[in-house]
């Protein structure tokens, strides 16, 4: 008898076993249980796939971006801004991961694990979601990209509010094309936010980052002196970096000025591989962030195999590197906030049907770029000599711009023609970068117009 | 820990005010729900209110039982399943395939079934002679039960477990459950020979066989684990706990390696939103409907889970989660938990070790086969197709738990307070 009393306790495993895997559900649901009810299965709140109950997406100035009415989601009246706005928006279907659709569904349903779908299915309401974006300014965009594939992001580097993010290929929500076209090539990457998820070979516009190496390096820099007779070449090897022109005799800022691969390849193998890589780090092109619940691609940049011929390369944004838009802007952004990089976004707030606010963005500082003051304020007066000196300010009226174009080789494509750049006008603190893929023209002649455009439709 | 006989038994009036004010809470969301039709359900619940209240006052004044824990928490359990039944008829009223209420009337006879087999139960196992006349009958009548089952057996959902008989569809292996604790404690109790555990063996070996052969893998699990259940209860030998299940590892992975099928029914485990239309529809509806039911459920009747295959059987977890809330959700897993703490307890004062195993092996099952369900629908165990004990929809499961109950409710012996004195001089 006192034996089976006490095997009986052995039980007291199996219950603690069991009260264990009832914990792990518990959990599951608190954690999960937004993403399970939303699930496109769920008859509660899809008929044919659409979400019956779902609030209403306003852009920046109170416009209507989507809304449900009846069983079905309707989108803004203009098709231009259904196909500028998609990316941030999102579809019905899911395939946009990045719009707020997807990452946002639980709160535009105003889903929680406290009531479940109860007050959904009464109401038929869900929570409003308002993003920073001026849909205008992006319908401005998209018809600047006129078709060719690439990406626009505009936004502001004091505030880090997104006014402009436009992917292209792009289509209309009301009006898709079939599935046949859509797989076809003129619609690759269709479903991919280029501007968050993307990465591009820089071009020419790294050279902002080799010149931040330069800087923060070279003590001489402004005294070096560079002679471009047409590319670079290293003793011993007999592959070169070709230059755009014969540049003759320059300083650092003209050589800038110029985009002189030659110089530029000097200089990055005079900073050297280790110094490089370390401003490439710091100033947070291959770190990862998130813009409201989206990771930003991370960029690549690894000189672990090159050799020297390759670190020349490297220095003017080729060889193996790739850069998202989103870094790259807001890497750019904090040139133009004396160093502060503002982290960026694009949904301003989420409200729900009790009219209470229950998700907000405000200007937020990143604090994985490290950039100093000075080397901000140095690369600043670089970025406007370019504009100045070189683009002309006639390229942007009534702006007083910075930047730098590039024009990127890509093997089996067309050059990617790119432009990043900002208003140092404190009344007017935005940041651009304009990215035109294929099109096998320059940064210069390409990209800067579609960047004057945008910001004049802002401004 | 503590035993039963030292702790004090709630009051039983109160429990069965409190209890009595849910199920009529759960009646009334039912009635409400049908509308025009929830007259139909009157007399069902009508009868299920009678039926307790009677049980319970005949018990006591009879009996002068005290103590109605394990009582309730069947009952308790049981309205869940009978309300979420009613809805199902509620659903073909509206749809105009019945006009009366079917479903939720043959689970109300269960129920009652299922009471009367477990008072028979008691007054059976109250006397140990009994016990051990019926021993070798009983062990016949389970071997019987299962060849009928392999040779008459049809096929449902993957398992060959069901025969129809009489109009009836019933399923030997929930019957057998009974049989299999009670064959397993009376051998047991015998003398402890060689003998004795080889012919346990034989049979237990045969009975979890005959279930392979059926395919029902989630019965031969719960069989399985109530096998170690006896078996350690009565040798305490612990190597040989762990050489079973060594043995039984091995037999498993050389039938998954003979019989890749078997393997294929679980390919699904952890993966079912791979194929969330298709092999994943079960789990993945379950999780969907869970989670949108909230903590406090959508009503009885509002659901959608109801739609899937097997809602009120297999995956009915799911529609208690969704229509009566993830609250009421819990709390149904932890009164299975509870019943085997009871049973711990219990077996400090019970009157011998008959009674201690076969209460540790019937509360063990309960537990066993409620994990395989709760957590094998909602993909945190490979889904078996175990019902949920009580209130999945069905005859032989519902009158099986009930008897189990009867193990479980002979170690109390504040069930018995008469004869309170005779007991202790026993043990």
């Amino acid at each position: 008898m006192h034996n089976t009393s006490k095997r009986a306790l052995s039980l007291l495993l199996f219950v603690a076993a069991f009260l264990a895997g009832t914990v792990i559900l518990a959990v599951s649901f608190f954690t999960n249980g937004s993403k399970w009810a939303t699930y496109v299965a769920n008859q509660h709140l899809y008929t044919k796939g659409n979400v019956i109950s779902a609030g209403t997406v306003y852009d920046a100035k109170g416009k209507i971006l989507a809304r449900t009415e009846g069983s079905s989601r309707i989108y803004n009246d203009d098709p231009t801004v259904r196909a500028a706005t998609l990316h941030a928006v999102g579809d019905t279907e899911g395939n946009i991961a990045t719009g707020v659709h997807s990452i946002f569904q639980s709160e535009l349903t105003g889903y929680n694990i406290v009531n479940g779908v109860y007050y959904l299915k009464q109401n038929f309401i869900g929570n409003d979601i308002t993003l920073t974006l001026d849909s205008d300014v992006c319908a401005t965009a998209y018809r600047a990209l006129n078709g060719q594939k690439g990406t626009v992001g505009v936004y502001n580097y004091k505030e880090g509010n997104i006014v402009c993010m436009v992917s292209s290929p792009s289509y209309d929500p009301e009006n898709k094309p079939d599935a046949e076209t859509i797989a076809g090539d003129s619609y690759e990457g269709v479903y991919i936010n280029r501007f968050l998820t993307g990465l591009y070979t820089p071009g020419s516009t790294f050279k902002i980052v080799t010149s931040a190496a330069a800087l923060e390096n070279l003590p001489d820099i402004y005294s070096q002196t560079f002679t471009c007779n047409g590319s670079f070449k290293i003793a011993g090897s007999d592959r070169g970096v070709i230059c755009s022109g014969v540049h003759g005799t320059q300083n650092f800022e003209s050589a800038l000025n110029h985009s002189c691969n030659s110089a530029f390849a000097k200089i990055a193998l005079e900073v050297g591989k280790t110094n490089l890589q370390k401003t490439v780090d710091q100033l947070g092109l291959t770190s990862s962030f998130e813009v409201d619940r989206v990771s930003i691609a991370k960029g690549k940049f690894d000189l672990s195999g090159a050799v020297d011929i390759d670190l020349g390369w490297a220095g003017i944004g080729q060889y193996t590197t790739q850069v998202n838009p989103c870094a790259m802007l807001s890497l750019v952004g904090a040139i133009a906030n004396s160093g502060t990089a503002v982290k960026p976004y694009f949904v301003k707030s989420i409200v729900n049907y009790s009219g209470i606010t229950t998700y907000s963005n405000s200007a937020q500082t990143r604090s994985d770029i490290k950039m100093s003051r000075e080397l901000a304020d140095s690369l600043k007066d670089l970025l406007r000599s370019n504009v100045k000196n070189y683009y002309g300010d006639y390229t942007f009226p009534g702006l007083t711009m910075c930047g730098k174009t590039g024009t990127a080789e890509v093997a089996n494509k067309k050059d990617t023609a790119l432009f990043v750049g900002f208003s140092s006008d404190e009344s007017f603190p935005y940041a651009v970068i304009v990215i035109v893929e294929d099109c096998g023209s320059f940064g210069a002649t390409t990209a800067i117009p579609i960047a004057n455009k945008v910001l004049q439709a802002l401004r | 820990m503590q035993s039963l006989r030292k702790i004090k038994p709630f009051r039983w009036g109160i429990e069965l005010v409190l209890i009595t004010i849910f199920q009529f809470i759960s009646f009334s969301n039912v009635m409400l729900d049908a509308g025009d039709f929830s007259g139909k359900f009157f007399m069902i619940f009508a009868v299920f209110f009678a039926v307790e209240w009677a049980y319970t006052l005949l018990m006591r004044i009879f009996l002068k039982q005290t103590s109605f824990e394990l009582e309730f928490i069947a009952f308790f359990l049981s309205s869940i399943g009978l309300s979420l039944v009613a809805t199902l008829d509620t659903d073909f009223f509206e749809s105009g395939d019945l006009d009366s209420p079917y479903y939720s009337g043959r689970q109300l006879m269960f129920i009652v079934a299922g009471l009367i087999g477990f008072i028979v139960l008691r007054w059976v196992i109250a006397n140990a002679d009994r016990v051990s006349k019926l021993r070798l009958p009983v062990a016949a009548l389970s071997g019987l039960m299962l060849a009928a089952n392999i040779l008459l057996g049809e096929e449902n959902n993957g398992a060959r477990n069901w025969i129809t008989f009489g109009g009836f569809s019933i399923q030997p292996s929930e019957l057998v459950k009974v049989l299999f604790i009670f064959v397993g404690a009376a051998t047991l109790d015998k003398l402890q020979t060689t003998r004795s555990i080889v012919k346990y063996m034989i049979y237990s070996i045969g009975c979890i066989g005959a279930l392979f052969i059926m395919r029902d893998f989630g019965s031969a699990v719960v069989f399985f684990v109530t096998f170690l259940i006896i078996t350690f209860m009565r040798s305490g030998d612990f190597r040989a706990i762990v050489l079973i299940c060594i043995a039984a590892a091995v037999g498993a992975l050389l039938i998954i390696s003979f019989k890749p099928y078997v393997a294929g029914r679980f390919a699904n485990y952890r993966h079912i939103w791979d194929d969330p239309y298709g092999a994943g529809m079960q789990q993945t509806r379950v999780l969907i409907y869970s989670a949108s039911g909230g903590l406090f459920g959508l009503g009885l009747g509002k659901g959608m889970l109801r739609g899937t295959f097997a809602a009120t059987t297999d995956l009915i977890f799911g529609m208690i989660c969704e229509e009566y809330g993830l609250i009421i959700g819990f709390a149904v897993i932890v009164c299975f938990a509870a019943i085997v703490v009871y049973t711990v307890a219990g077996a400090r004062g019970s009157r011998s070790s008959f009674y201690a195993i076969a209460a540790c092996a019937a509360s063990g099952l309960l537990l066993v086969q409620v994990a395989l369900n709760v957590f094998g629908v909602t993909d945190l165990l490979p889904l078996t197709g175990v019902t949920l004990p009580f209130i999945s929809r069905g005859g032989s499961s519902l009158i099986c738990c009930w008897m189990l109950m009867a193990f479980i409710k002979s170690i109390d012996p504040r069930a018995y307070p008469k004869t309170l004195k005779e007991t202790q001089a026993l043990g």
